[in-house]
């Protein structure tokens, strides 16, 4: 038996017709770690939710909670909850009768269910809205409706699906900051998929980084983003992506390789060795992005300073950090 | 500037206006001289109707027959109402979720709409028929001997409530497509929850659908006061023992059979505001059930 809330995902497939959803996928998720999934659309990581809250099964494979084969359990034995992108909240049903939903399903005594329901509102601060209809609330609102309702399975693992991508800007920052406080309070596992690589980084404890039904790599954020483990993480992870340069080209290294650089491990040097000119300047306030070309043809995208002072037109030169490069086989994509 | 902000509702008024002419034409002035009508002589041939004041609601008061009428139409509501709503939500859900070879079945259900009236009542005075039909050789296959069906009062009111059963394919599409509008997720959550399939069915389904429902109810309580005069006709006549002679049957036989085109006209009104009453009624109920938001 392991500790509660523990995930084991033993080489899980799934196939809807002739497209693989996931193929043979291993992972384990640590007791009490938020965990994220991100890749792009059709990567497969809302299918590996779906099956681990047994909203589907598995073709092959199995999945452990707490050391446990779930893989033939119903959804409602599995303790998981799961928060949906759009909330999936009951349109029918005032936000204190979403709440009580489970627990009457549950058979939770009335006052019993009541008194539960009304602390999970009060914990997400939605103790003034219990009277409303879920299109009476803003789309926040909403969303902590169904984090309450996830809540009060009072589950060993959480899973979210896109849980911030319903919500504007300004919030999802915000959003973001209490999703995270409210996973260090609870210390319960949780499994947070997302397509949003600033989520990916700033959310997860690990992040798996999952193309085509496989997971490419797994690791802390930061250490994914350093280290990529291929080119497809190299391009997926990071905004914009990473320079890939054959070798043998700009940023030197033999051919039969790919050369990697960051847009911020480009610096512009009066004194650097590439040549660029730059087609274009997106000024984003708190920095610029360089859309760069240099005399062979190779698109480079620089990060520079809000005001670099360069212009479309203009002719630069930069120079690539030689501590940060990275290095790829052209065959592979694999990280050499 | 003040003319076109002038014409603007004009435009809407000339677009409606073709069907509003028709309306009040067809409809409302027929209904307003039908009311005026009531309290008249008129014999459908009269070429000159005097007024005979409530000479006709006196009668009426008096009309062991209507009170018959009345009580068919009533049982006829009571039982063929609830049954057609059945039928429609049932085969409705039933076949929403894609299945294999399930546009075969509902286009089976929605083929009986398309057969007219008529036609329908004939093939039914074969299902019914209690030496040949198939009904009672299908209860022969469970030991029962079967039942006269048109012929005995109890059994002709189910019999005419059972051909009206099958011509349920509107009520049958809009169900459909009520239910395909809702959110999938919705039923996932309630999975996660533990809520099975009927728990769903009355947690999630039902609510969700009642605005729909109680549209299909109060439709088919005004079309079941009216339109099951053709199965009547057809099957029993408003026999035996007056069990089937539903308003609109005594309506037409006073009407046109027995030249008494103002006691019709009477009665029509009478239908109108037992109607409105019933639908009252209906929305009554449904407001203190609190199915509706």
């Amino acid at each position: 038996m392991g500790e509660r809330g523990t995930i084991r995902i033993e080489s899980l497939t799934r196939t809807y017709g002739r497209v693989v959803a996931l193929d043979g996928v291993d992972l384990e998720v640590r007791a009490g770690e938020l965990m994220t999934l991100v890749g792009p659309s059709g990567s497969g990581k809302s299918t590996m939710l779906r099956l681990i809250a047994g909203l589907d099964r598995p073709e092959r494979g199995r999945i452990l909670v707490d050391g446990q084969d779930v893989s033939r359990v119903p959804p409602h034995r599995r303790s998981v909850a799961m928060v949906f992108q759009d909330y999936a909240l009951y349109p029918h049903l005032t936000v204190l009768g979403n709440l009580l939903f489970g627990l009457r399903v549950r058979r939770v005594r009335r006052d019993e269910a009541e008194r539960r329901a009304r602390s999970a509102a009060e914990r997400l601060g939605l103790a003034d809205l219990l009277d409303r209809y879920p299109d009476q609330v803003s789309g926040g609102q909403r969303q902590r409706v169904a984090l309450a309702r996830a809540l009060l399975r009072e589950p060993a693992v959480y899973l979210l699906d896109e849980p911030l991508a319903s919500l504007d800007a300004p919030l999802r920052f915000a959003t973001r900051a209490d999703l995270l406080a409210l996973h260090r309070d609870l210390g319960s596992t949780t499994v947070h998929v997302t397509h949003d690589q600033a989520e990916a980084m700033t959310l997860g404890d690990r992040v798996a980084v999952l193309d085509r039904g496989r997971i490419r790599q797994l690791g802390p954020p930061q250490q994914v983003y350093d280290e990529p483990a291929d080119t497809f993480v190299a391009g997926f992870l990071g905004s914009p992506p990473m320079n890939l340069v054959p070798g043998g080209g700009l940023l030197g290294g033999s051919p039969g390789l790919i050369l990697g650089v960051r847009p911020e491990d480009l610096i512009l040097d009066a004194d650097g060795p590439i040549e660029v000119s730059v087609d274009a300047v997106e000024a984003l306030g708190s920095e610029s992005i360089l859309l760069t070309r240099a005399t062979d043809g190779t698109r480079l995208t620089v990060r520079a300073a809000a005001r670099c002072g360069v212009r479309p037109g203009d002719t630069a030169r930069l120079r690539p950090d030689p501590a940060r490069l990275h290095h790829f086989d052209d065959e592979t994509g694999r990280r050499r | 500037m003040t003319s076109d902000r002038g014409r603007k509702p004009l435009t809407g008024w000339a677009f409606l206006a073709p069907y509003a002419i028709a309306v009040g034409l067809l409809i409302a002035l027929p209904a307003l001289l039908n009311v005026g009508y009531a309290f008249t002589d008129h014999t459908g041939l009269t070429r000159d109707p005097q007024f005979v004041g409530l000479s006709n609601v006196r009668r009426m008061f008096n009309d062991g027959f209507l009170l018959d009428s009345v009580r068919a139409s009533a049982i006829h509501l009571a039982l063929a109402v609830p049954l057609r709503l059945l039928a429609a939500v049932g085969l409705g859900l039933l076949l929403a979720a894609p299945r294999p070879g399930g546009r075969w079945f509902r286009a089976a259900v929605y083929l009986p709409t398309v057969v007219p009236d008529v036609a329908l009542a004939v093939l039914f005075l074969w299902v019914l028929n209690p030496l040949y039909g198939p009904l009672n050789q299908l209860l022969g296959l469970f030991g029962h001997s079967g039942f006269t069906w048109l012929s005995d009062p109890d059994t002709a009111r189910l019999g005419v409530a059972l051909m009206l059963m099958f011509p349920i394919g509107e009520g049958f599409l809009v169900v459909l497509a009520a239910r395909r509008m809702l959110d999938g997720r919705l039923y996932e959550a309630a999975a996660l929850e533990g809520c099975g399939p009927f728990g769903q069915l009355r947690r999630i389904t039902l609510p969700l659908l009642a605005p729909v429902l109680l549209l299909l109810a109060v439709r088919d309580t005004i079309l079941t006061l009216q339109v099951n005069f053709v199965p009547a006709y057809i099957l029993t006549d408003g026999r035996p023992a007056n069990a089937t002679l539903y308003l609109p049957v005594y309506i037409f036989d006073q009407a046109f059979e027995f030249s008494g085109f103002a006691y019709g006209a009477l009665i029509t009104t009478v239908l109108m505001v037992v109607t409105a009453i019933v639908i009252t009624a209906l929305l009554l109920v449904v407001r203190r059930w609190r199915v509706l938001r």
